[in-house]
């Protein structure tokens, strides 16, 4: 699961080599919305600072 | 500043965004040392940042491409400033290594800011917008070789992930790699 975002940078990568470049950073806006939610679900302790 | 010029400036950024994921990957396999969840999570940024550089190379620059690459960074930023507070108070504790005095989470933060930085500069030379398109259809040598290596190393850490992790979310604090068990 956390492996998706890398998988969705080379699949975007791959479509910007063949040229299709909306489609590349389609997958690159999946792949960064996809790092974000990861980052939800591990970001879910109360840090002890206090800012 | 002339496309060629930008095509090897943004080809030497894909380049340093690739030796950070390198070091990354020595350290895990040479010291043993796997990837903690929120590092995994930076280690995607450093890719999605990398990404806008690629795009430069392949399509020629666009200030959009360059958005990608800030956007990238500020994500990556972010999740290491969040590890940086996680520890930032002494007796927390840390995780992994130290280089330099700094552990990984803090470089990254920094390198993220660089990054940001950076990409800020090169959107400063509005000459690099014009024609660059027609000359980064065919990828010279160097352009060639940064946009392989990265490529490389983004599919390289999606299998590493994998390996460790498995389909689910990885351990908070991982000792070995789920797969090969």
């Amino acid at each position: 699961m956390m492996s998706i975002p890398f998988f969705f940078v080379v699949a975007a990568l791959a479509a910007a080599w063949s040229g299709y470049r909306q489609a590349s950073v389609a997958l690159c806006a999946a792949g960064l919305l996809t790092l974000l939610v990861l980052f939800r679900l591990h970001a879910t302790d109360m840090l002890g600072v206090a800012l | 500043m002339t496309p060629a010029l930008t095509g090897r400036l943004n080809a030497l950024g894909l380049f340093a965004i690739s030796a950070v994921l390198l070091f990354a990957f020595a350290d895990q396999f040479i010291r043993n040392d796997p990837p903690c969840p929120l590092c995994i999570l930076q280690r995607a940024a450093f890719v999605l940042a990398g990404f806008g550089l690629a795009l430069n190379l392949r399509f020629g620059p666009r200030a959009s491409h360059y958005a990608v690459t800030i956007i990238g960074a500020l994500a990556g930023a972010t999740i290491a400033g969040r590890q940086v507070l996680i520890h930032i108070v002494p007796g927390t504790g840390s995780y992994g290594s130290a280089l330099f005095g700094l552990h990984f989470y803090s470089w990254a933060f920094i390198i993220f800011a660089l990054i940001v930085l950076g990409t800020a500069v090169m959107l400063l030379f509005d000459g690099q917008f014009s024609g660059g398109e027609a000359a980064a259809r065919r990828l010279p040598g160097l352009s060639l070789a940064a946009f392989a290596l990265f490529t490389l190393l983004a599919f390289g850490n999606g299998v590493s992930t994998v390996l460790e992790c498995a389909g689910g979310l990885c351990p908070d604090n991982p000792t070995g790699y789920l797969l090969l068990r």
